[in-house]
């Protein structure tokens, strides 16, 4: 095995002023609440628009079929309603959406409705648009479509095989990207094994974070200027434009986005550009504001998926100490019936190829299908959250096959804190972190110095008690080169966002953001940021709420996604505020004498000068004169607009196509959880009982507020962890398709929760944090683990599948050799 | 989810209310409408009349005999059975089994009949009514008559209530030398049934009631002790369904265990 | 007594008098949102499971997604505009504020008048009485740990001005 040492040709730490303590690492109050808790948030479906038609879209009641004849005469005759918009209108007007696989993956034709073919459970294939929401659902119902049924297509691991139908003719097959990495020498990793540990399959189960607030739009079309205004909960219009401008043929500054409040989003709220498209031809079409709201059985239905993926044939050499050399694998990564943000999946992954562990030798042989189900986003912790349990069960899994204590495995197998930043065998550079540090914590918080008298209680009460430990990283601020591995002719890299951050003719420091939070508490974090440079306090600070095109704040790539705001966010708003400070000791320096920005300092809402802090000059009197008394400036100062756009760009750098190698990643946040259950052994029934996180994403802007994130993405994770599964028939319909079956963790489904924090600070951003909201997915691979542990007394079957409800639990007890056979141990 | 167009009434007597189901064919009554307005959200079904049965106060009443019996009106809420110092003298399993069910939102408006005439093979409270052998009063134009719980439930939201009748009341007999216990494995805490099973023991001897096993509540009957239970509905021929929650051996499976449990249960709380 | 279609209603809300004629099938979600421009209570499922509508009538949380209009003629309803009174906000909302207890503020509303029901009728609650309370009303950002917790320092008075 090779050191490594990172030697880019740019250097990668960015040196930055040094800022000083105050407003960052506060619990400020967040301004967001004030609005919030009385019911005066403005979410899409508060918007109201006079003359508003409601839109219900007519949706496929089948997984796969051929749509021979649509008629709508009937519903457009019901007194109310306003028009309809069928795919064949749709296709005439609007052009297929920019594919980002490469040929033939990229042969998918997709568009806004359904043209010809349905090819999964509620497609949307007619919107119907009435003057009120009943009289829309009703009018529904009027419209006859005929189908020809073909046979769906259900299991990505049968998908790619030359006798299943086709999703996609132009295409030619299922397979939407496939390709493999090497890195490293695996054979010589092979050879070198004392032991090889061999599983047969591990499957990521589908689900998704299904935010409160479904998908909805507001949409205005403005005759005179062909613009339309897209009142949305969209949460990334960077990407959103990008996809609708050249689909609909316009210009990118046709498509106003505008948001203010979003009911929660986890990546689910990505890929509507999709309904947009028809909303905004309707609105055209009508020549009235157009409202949908999703209900929710079509948000489970027929929005976004996580991805599904399928681990085969994975092979692990180890040394007998427990040290893990590498593994191989095959990937088969389902990603439902389109492809919107896919194939970019199948390379997200690699942001984390080795997880948190220091094994070098890697091959994996990555495919993705699509199948007749629901179309897959970038669901929270999009595709790292697939690639980190697979890490997760396999250490898990050789820990248990060999009989090595799980946390000495791991210590033995983590990344250490003097190896950062680490360059990983894939070339990915993760920044800080100290894993052993975060496990001790996460151990100490479960007591788990206790676990053997807890266990002998529990088994006195007739439980089989288990503990379990997740490790993950919440890779942020992607860089988009990375597509370029999966497709070379894509001209997609780095990454940005936009912050202006001006002085207005009062005094008043108003900022705006080009992202779209969905809670995240973007309006107070900046605010804390803004306010400890200019030297005000947080609530002198104005952040306008949400997100604007007409604000022209915004850059190809603005939205919030991905764990990236402390870091792009921030980092373009404390750009904006860097020059905007220098701009208001310019003015000061003029108006109060002083030779330089030097002799001058911020201070309580005042520029004064350093030698005389009597001689002080308001901020109020700098916009003053700058907006409405420039004559009095020098000349040299009259360029000053105290109106700062910054655009704040990582120091990315194209990857390698070749060798599909490259820092895919700005910033590595790291998550260690541990969690304790108790099974009974009659019924497969488990209780978590104790739970700990421990969370280090680096200078953290506002404690409380990560803490918070943490406590949502593990609930969220014990969701995926026992509940909340998205299965399929065999005629291709979600069997959870409402919260009436798909069962999320409620207030009394939640264990007791404990959490810790480390701060590693990033080398690489402006302020020292790092992107944290996605979480990884920790909780999964903690429970799956505990589960593991748990019935290790009861046959010792093997935790395979990431969804473990009851069912599944039941079936591990009562027939563990059928789990065990999964797992073979070879010496080498 | 948008209700098709509907026409509504509420009456102020129970007389006027059978008059208006007896009227209009496609007319429903309408309780607590924790179910009955998600059926008509979704479009499964579309009665063309709702008969709120509201005002109707007389439905709503708790009384206890002197004999120990328990007459508990139909349109009494679980929150109305959580609160009644009636309901936990006569029969406390009623108060454990009625505070189980979703959350307090839902049991403020939910209502026993209500729960009684859906007779989902999920429900709590058919089975449990069959285990104790309520009886219910049901009331047409023809008049009144009592039906046994073990004839009530007829199949999947199908009762001996006929689409003109309501269901008034339900009879508790008296708890004296009997236990009940309810136990049940749900989708979270207090979520939907995956299996469940109510007893109540008298005498030696358990009469069992399993849930989402059947169509309607399986009943059988053993000696009041587990390992009896439990040989008794293992040799019970079931053919429980199979979903996205539970394969239906897990479902036969658990349907013995949580019989034995609800059974230890009913022997604890033996009166 | 003739079954009718549509009806002229007046409900209560927090305190004012509203009069509407309204089709029997509105629900009462969306007879507040649409017809009465209160938006702050909100629709997050189909099946009444989420508690996002949930709102105070006659004295009782309820989800108003299963409530027709019609049958709360009559009623005195309870929506989350409501909470603040002259101006300063009811303690449960300055608690939400204080122990970060809302992230997107989606279920936030429904949160609020599970909450406020909850102390009404028992102003002592323990933790897991309190998440009992909240049992229908489902949060996706934040797991629950600070909304228990600012329930408990509404009901101890432990928020400031």
């Amino acid at each position: 095995m090779s050191e490594t040492t990172v030697a880019p040709e740019h250097p990668l730490t960015v040196e930055e002023q040094e800022v000083k303590p105050g407003f960052i690492g506060q619990n400020v109050p967040r301004k967001e609440d004030q609005r919030l808790v009385q019911g005066e948030g403005v979410f899409v479906d508060d918007v109201k628009r006079h003359g508003m038609a409601y839109v219900h879209f007519v949706r496929s009641p089948y997984a796969h079929a051929a749509i021979t004849r649509i008629d709508v005469s009937k519903a457009a005759e019901l007194e109310g309603v306003y028009g309809t918009l069928i795919g064949e209108e749709v296709a005439a007007t609007s052009d297929p959406f920019f594919q980002i696989a490469p040929p033939p993956g990229g042969h998918v034709k997709d568009f806004a409705l359904a043209v010809g073919r349905v090819r999964h459970v509620g497609e949307p294939v007619v919107a119907v648009a009435a003057v009120t929401r009943e009289l829309a659902r009703d009018a529904a119902d009027l419209v006859e479509v005929d189908y020809e049924p073909l046979e769906p297509v259900l299991d990505p691991e049968r998908a790619a095989d030359p006798a299943t139908p086709l999703l996609h003719d132009d295409v030619g097959s299922n397979v939407i990207w496939s390709g493999e990495f090497d890195y490293g020498d695996y054979d010589a990793a092979l050879a070198d094994a004392d032991k090889v540990v061999r599983i047969k399959r591990l499957h990521f189960d589908r689900f998704s974070s299904t935010p409160l607030e479904t998908s909805g739009a507001v949409v205005e079309y403005n005759r005179g200027t062909a613009q339309w205004t897209i009142h949305s909960n969209n949460q990334f219009p960077g990407f959103a434009q990008i996809m609708m401008a050249p689909a609909l043929r316009v210009g990118i500054d046709k498509l106003r986005f505008v948001s203010q409040d979003i009911g929660g989003g986890f990546g689910n709220k990505i890929c509507t550009h999709v309904q947009l498209v028809a909303l905004c031809l309707l609105a055209r079409k009508l020549k009235r504001p157009v409202n949908w709201t999703e209900w929710r059985t079509d948000q489970h239905t027929a929005n976004s998926h996580g991805n599904e993926r399928v681990f085969l044939d994975v092979e692990v050499p180890v040394k007998s100490d427990g040290t893990l050399l590498g593994f191989r694998a095959r990937m088969i990564d389902d990603c439902g019936a389109y492809t919107r943000y896919e194939p970019l999946g199948c390379i997200i992954w690699a942001q984390v190829t080795p997880g948190v562990y220091r094994w070098r030798n890697i091959r994996v042989d990555f495919t993705q299908v699509c199948t007749n189900k629901s179309p897959c986003g970038p669901n929270r912790g999009y595709s790292r959250m697939q690639h980190l349990w697979f890490t997760e069960r396999v250490i898990d899994i050789v820990a248990h096959e060999l009989g090595i204590d799980p946390v000495e495995i791991r210590k033995r197998n983590y990344i250490r804190s003097d190896e950062m930043p680490y360059e990983t065998p894939n070339g990915c550079v993760y920044d800080s972190g100290d894993y052993a540090a975060c496990l001790d914590q996460a151990l100490a918080l479960i007591e788990y110095d206790g676990i053997d008298e807890r266990r002998r209680d529990a088994e006195a009460r007739g439980k089989l008690l288990g503990v379990g430990i997740g490790s993950t990283l919440d890779s942020g601020t992607n860089n988009f080169g990375q597509s370029t591995i999966l497709n070379p002719e894509l001209q997609f890299s780095g990454n940005n966002e936009v912050a202006t951050v001006k002085l207005d003719i009062f005094g008043e420091i108003v900022v705006t953001i080009g992202t779209t939070p969905q809670g995240q508490s973007h309006e107070t974090t900046a605010a804390q940021v803004v306010a400890e440079i200019l030297g005000v306090t947080p609530d002198e600070v104005n952040v306008r709420a949400g997100h604007d095109s007409y604000w022209n704040s915004h850059a190809g790539f603005s939205g919030t996604y991905a764990s990236q705001f402390a870091v792009t966010g921030l980092g373009a708003v404390k750009g904006a505020t860097d020059m905007l400070a220098e701009e208001i000791k310019q003015i000061g320096a003029a108006v109060l004498g002083a030779e330089s920005t030097d002799d001058v300092h911020l201070e309580g809402g005042f520029v004064k000068r350093n030698d005389n802090p009597e001689a002080a000059l308001p901020f109020m009197a700098c916009g003053a004169i700058v907006n409405a008394n420039n004559a009095v400036l020098p000349m040299e100062a009259r360029s000053i607009t105290l109106n700062c756009r910054y655009v704040y760009v990582p120091p990315h750098q194209l990857p390698d196509k070749e060798r599909k190698y490259g820092n895919l990643t700005l910033t590595y946040a790291n998550q260690i959880h541990a969690c304790v259950v108790e099974v009974d052994p009659e019924t497969g029934v488990y209780e978590i009982v104790d739970y700990s996180a421990v969370d280090d994403c680096g200078i953290r802007i506002n404690p409380q507020i990560v803490e918070g994130q943490v406590h949502g993405a593990t609930a969220q994770s014990i969701g995926a962890a026992t509940h909340e599964t998205f299965p399929y028939d065999e005629d291709g319909n979600l069997l959870t398709p409402n919260f009436y079956d798909y069962h999320v963790p409620h207030a009394l489904d939640m264990p007791p929760m404990k959490t810790g924090y480390v701060e590693s600070p990033s080398p690489f951003t402006p302020l020292g944090a790092k992107g944290m909201g996605e979480g990884g997915g920790a909780g999964i691979s903690a429970v799956c683990a505990a589960l593991q542990n748990a019935l290790a007394a009861a046959g010792r079957p093997i935790v395979y599948d990431s969804s473990n409800p009851y069912k599944r639990v039941w079936e591990l007890l009562r027939n563990p050799d059928e789990s065990r056979a999964l797992v073979t141990v070879e010496d080498a | 989810m948008l209700l098709a167009e509907v026409e509504y009434a509420r009456p102020s007597s129970v007389e006027e209310a059978l008059r208006l189901l007896a009227a209009h064919d496609g007319a429903r009554a309408l309780a607590g409408g924790q179910t009955l307005t998600n059926v008509m959200k979704a479009r499964a079904a579309s009665p063309d009349v709702l008969v709120d049965l509201a005002d109707l106060d007389e439905l709503r009443r708790i009384t206890r005999g002197a004999d120990g019996t328990l007459d508990v009106g139909a349109m009494s809420t679980y929150s109305d059975l959580i609160a009644s110092a009636e309901v936990a003298a006569a029969r406390p399993i009623l108060t454990v089994v009625a505070a189980q069910i979703a959350d307090v939102q839902v049991r403020n408006r939910g209502t026993l009949g209500g729960n009684l005439c859906l007779s989902d093979p999920t429900n709590h409270f058919p089975p449990l009514m069959a285990a104790i052998g309520a009886t219910m009063t049901v009331l047409g134009a023809s008049g009144e008559r009592a039906v046994a719980a073990d004839e009530f439930f007829l199949g999947v939201y199908m009762t001996a209530v006929a689409p003109d009748e309501l269901l008034t009341k339900v009879t508790i007999p008296s708890a004296a030398g009997t236990g009940d216990g309810f136990a049940a494995v749900t989708i979270g805490r207090d979520g939907t049934c995956i299996a469940n099973a109510a007893a109540t023991v008298s005498d030696g001897q358990a009469r069992v009631a399993l849930g989402c096993v059947a169509a309607v509540p399986v009943v059988v009957r053993a000696a009041a002790e587990e390992d009896a239970v439990v040989d008794t509905v293992r040799a019970t021929a079931l053919e429980p369904p199979d979903d996205v929650h539970a394969s239906a051996a897990y479902r036969r499976h658990l349907a013995e265990v949580l019989a034995a449990r609800a059974v230890r249960q009913a022997l604890e709380r033996r009166s | 007594m003739e079954p009718i279609a549509a009806k002229r209603i007046t409900v209560t809300v927090n305190g004012d008098s509203h009069e509407r004629e309204v089709e029997a099938r509105r629900l009462l979600v969306h007879f507040l949102r649409d017809d009465l421009d209160l938006t702050g209570t909100h629709i997050g499922c189909d099946t009444g499971n989420c508690g996002a509508c949930t709102v105070i009538y006659d004295g009782m949380a309820i989800k108003s997604c299963m409530m027709l209009a019609v049958q709360a003629d009559g009623a005195a309803i309870e929506t989350v505009e409501g909470l603040a009174a002259n101006g300063e906000l009811h303690p449960l909302q300055k608690a939400f504020g204080a122990t970060h207890a809302l992230q997107c503020g989606y279920c936030t509303p429904g949160m609020l008048m599970s909450a406020k029901h909850l102390l009404e009728h028992n102003p002592e609650p323990t933790d897991e009485e309190i998440r009992r309370a909240l049992q229908g009303n489902i949060c996706r950002c934040t797991g629950y740990v600070n909304i228990v917790e600012a329930v408990q320092a509404a009901a101890k008075g432990e928020v400031g001005t």
